[in-house]
C-alpha cells in the first residue's frame, strides 16, 4: 500500500476542521438530547482558531503541524473536549514527529497512542460509549486493510464505514463517561455526539482523499 | 462594578506588567505566556514552578524569587493556565537537575499540566519532572471544578518548603516526597462575607445577601458547605477550626504553623482579630504555634473573607519554613 503524503495529511486535518465547523449546530443538538448542548460550539470554537492560524503553523512535518493544532484545540475548546481532542492531536503529533509521509502501520500506531492517551487523561475505557469506541473501530478497520493490502483510499473508505457503523453499534449502550453518563439508562438508544463526530469526519476524510 | 482597570480583557497582562516594572532586576517576563521567572535563575538545582489561575495574588505570580517559586505561569482570572503556558514555562526551566510542577487540584489545571508534562517529556527525553498535587481544603470532598479536595491557601507551605529544600540541593524525588508530606500535614477552610467580580466578567461570581456568609467557600467563589447568617467572629473561627483540627487529626503536643489568610477584601485588622481567636483555640487544644502567617497569601480578587490553615510541623519542615526567601511583595 502507498504511504499517506504530507499534503494528504494536511487535507485530513483541514477536513476535520471543516466538518467540525459545518456541523456546529448539529453536534450541539445531539448533545442536547442527554448532555449540556455545548459539544458542537465547544469543538467549533477550537477548530475556528486552527483555521485562523493555519498559515502560521509549523508545516515542516506532519507531527509539527499536529502539535500546533493540539495546542490550539487544548487552549480554545471548551469543556472536556479541549483536553480530549488536544490529546488526540498531541499523541499523534508526537508519534508523527519529523515525518513527511506515513505508512498505514504508522498511522495505526499513532492512533493507538492517542486512544491510550485519551483514556489516561479522562479515565474512560473502550465500551464507555465515547469517541474512543469510534476511534477503536477506525484502528481495527485500518488493521484489516493492512492485512488485506488494499489501496490507501480504500483503507480510508473502509475506516469511514467502520466509524459510521460504530454510532449504530453503540446506540444501544449506556453512556459511562461525561455528562451523558449522569442520565444512566436513559442514554440507551441515543447517539453519542463524539462518536457521531468521528464518523462524520471519517466519511468526509475518505471523500476528500478521493476528490483530491 | 468599580475597579482600577483599562481594558478588562487585558487585566492579567496589565497587572503582570506592573509587577515586572517594579521588579525588573529580579524577574524575567514572557508576556505571551504570562510567565515570570527569576532573573538569577539557578542552573544547579531543581527548579519549582506553579501556575493556577490569576486573581489569587500574591499567589502565584508575585511569589517568584529565591527560596520560593523559580517561575509562575498563571492563566486568566480564575482559569487554569492553557497547556502551552505550562509547556513554555517548563521549557525555560528545563535543566539536568529537573523541574517540579506544583498543581492545585482542579480538573482544568490537572489536565493542562498533565498534557504539558507529556509534551515536555517528548521534547526532552532526559528531563525529570516531578509532580505534587495540592489539596488542602477540608470544606468539601468534590466541588464544581474538582474530583477530590481543592487546593487553596495551604499551597503556601508546600511552595515555601520545596523552595527552601530545592535551594539546599534536594533531588526531584526528595522534593516530591517532601511536597506530599507537607500537603498531607496541611488543612485549610475558608469563609466568604462577600462575592467578587472578575474584571472581564463584569458581574459578581455569586450572589450573597448583606447578612449572609458562605461557609467553606472555594477560592473561585465555588460553593462551600452551606450558606449561613453572619455570626460573631469567635463562632465562625470555632466552626472552621474544628473542621480543620479534626480532619487530620491534629493532637495535643503537635507543633504547627498557623495561617490566617485574607481573601482580598478583609482588612488586616480583622485578620489579626481572627488570629487572636485561632491562637486561643490552639492553646486550648495544646497545639504549639511555631510559626504564624497573617495577611493576604491566596486571595479571590476583592472578596471579603478569610481562610484558616493549620500545618503540622516536624524538624525538617520547620527548618524549611525558617529558611530565607525573597519575593517581589515586600513592606520595606
Amino acid at each position: 500500500m502507498e504511504n499517506l503524503t504530507q499534503a494528504q495529511a494536511e487535507l485530513i486535518v483541514a477536513t476535520i476542521a471543516d466538518t467540525a465547523l459545518a456541523n456546529e449546530a448539529y453536534f450541539s443538538e445531539l448533545d442536547a438530547v442527554m448532555g449540556d448542548a455545548d459539544f458542537g460550539t465547544s469543538l467549533a470554537s477550537g477548530f475556528k482558531v486552527v483555521k485562523a492560524n493555519w498559515e502560521t503553523y509549523d508545516h515542516s512535518s506532519i507531527g509539527a503541524l499536529l502539535l500546533n493544532v493540539s495546542s490550539a484545540l487544548t487552549s480554545n475548546t471548551g469543556g472536556c473536549s479541549g483536553p480530549v481532542w488536544g490529546t488526540l492531536f498531541m499523541r499523534t503529533g508526537i508519534a508523527f514527529r519529523g515525518k513527511t509521509e506515513l505508512s498505514l502501520g504508522e498511522i495505526i500506531a499513532g492512533l493507538e497512542s492517542a486512544i491510550e492517551g485519551i483514556m489516561k487523561r479522562g479515565g474512560a475505557k473502550l465500551g464507555d460509549k465515547t469517541l474512543l469506541d469510534a476511534l477503536d473501530a477506525v484502528v481495527n478497520s485500518y488493521k484489516a486493510s493492512l492485512e488485506a493490502d488494499v489501496s490507501l483510499p480504500e483503507a480510508f473508505d473502509n475506516a469511514a464505514e467502520a466509524a459510521y457503523q460504530s454510532r449504530e453499534t453503540t446506540k444501544g449502550w449506556v453512556a459511562m463517561r461525561g455528562r451523558q453518563s449522569f442520565t444512566g439508562d436513559r442514554s440507551i438508544g441515543t447517539y453519542d455526539p463524539g462518536i457521531v463526530a468521528i464518523g462524520d469526519m471519517a466519511k468526509a476524510i475518505a471523500a476528500a482523499l478521493r476528490a483530491a | 462594578m468599580k475597579k482600577f482597570v483599562n481594558d478588562p480583557e487585558n487585566f492579567v497582562h496589565d497587572m503582570l506588567e506592573g509587577v515586572y516594572l517594579a521588579n525588573q532586576d529580579k524577574l524575567r517576563w514572557v508576556r505571551e505566556y504570562n510567565i515570570f521567572y527569576r532573573a538569577d535563575l539557578p542552573s544547579d538545582k531543581v527548579l519549582i514552578m506553579q501556575g493556577s489561575g490569576s486573581g489569587h495574588e500574591p499567589a502565584h505570580s508575585m511569589i517568584v524569587g529565591p527560596g520560593m517559586l523559580d517561575a509562575s505561569c498563571p492563566g486568566n482570572v480564575f482559569a487554569a493556565p492553557p497547556m502551552d503556558y505550562v509547556l513554555e514555562c517548563t521549557k525555560i526551566l528545563a535543566n539536568p537537575k529537573g523541574v517540579i510542577h506544583l498543581i492545585n487540584n482542579y480538573q482544568g489545571d490537572r489536565m493542562a499540566w498533565d498534557m504539558a508534562k507529556e509534551l515536555a517529556e517528548a521534547e526532552y527525553p532526559d528531563l525529570k519532572i516531578g509532580v505534587v498535587i495540592i489539596n488542602d481544603d477540608v470544606a468539601v470532598q468534590d466541588s464544581t471544578w474538582t474530583v477530590g479536595r481543592r487546593g487553596v491557601a495551604g499551597n503556601f507551605f508546600i511552595i515555601k518548603a520545596l523552595g527552601a529544600a530545592s535551594e539546599q540541593g534536594k533531588s526531584v524525588e526528595e522534593l516530591v516526597a517532601l511536597g506530599e508530606k507537607v500537603n498531607s500535614y496541611t488543612r485549610s477552610m475558608g469563609v466568604a462575607l462577600s462575592s467578587c467580580t472578575p474584571p472581564a466578567k463584569g458581574s459578581p461570581i455569586f450572589e450573597i445577601g448583606d447578612d449572609e456568609i458562605e461557609v467553606g467557600v472555594g477560592i473561585h467563589g465555588e460553593p462551600g458547605r452551606r450558606r449561613d447568617k453572619i455570626r460573631p467572629a469567635s463562632e465562625i473561627v470555632d466552626e472552621l477550626f474544628e473542621a480543620i483540627y479534626t480532619d487530620l487529626p491534629f493532637a495535643s503536643g503537635d507543633r504547627v504553623a498557623v495561617m490566617v489568610n485574607g481573601l482580598g477584601g478583609t482588612p488586616i485588622s480583622e485578620l489579626y482579630l481572627l488570629y487572636g481567636l485561632v491562637a486561643k483555640k490552639c492553646a486550648e487544644k495544646g497545639l504549639a504555634i511555631a510559626k504564624n502567617y497573617v495577611g493576604n497569601y491566596c486571595t479571590s480578587l476583592e472578596m471579603a473573607g478569610m481562610s484558616i490553615t493549620l500545618s503540622k510541623l516536624d524538624d525538617e519542615i520547620e527548618g524549611y519554613l525558617n529558611a530565607p526567601a525573597e519575593i517581589p511583595i515586600r513592606v520595606f
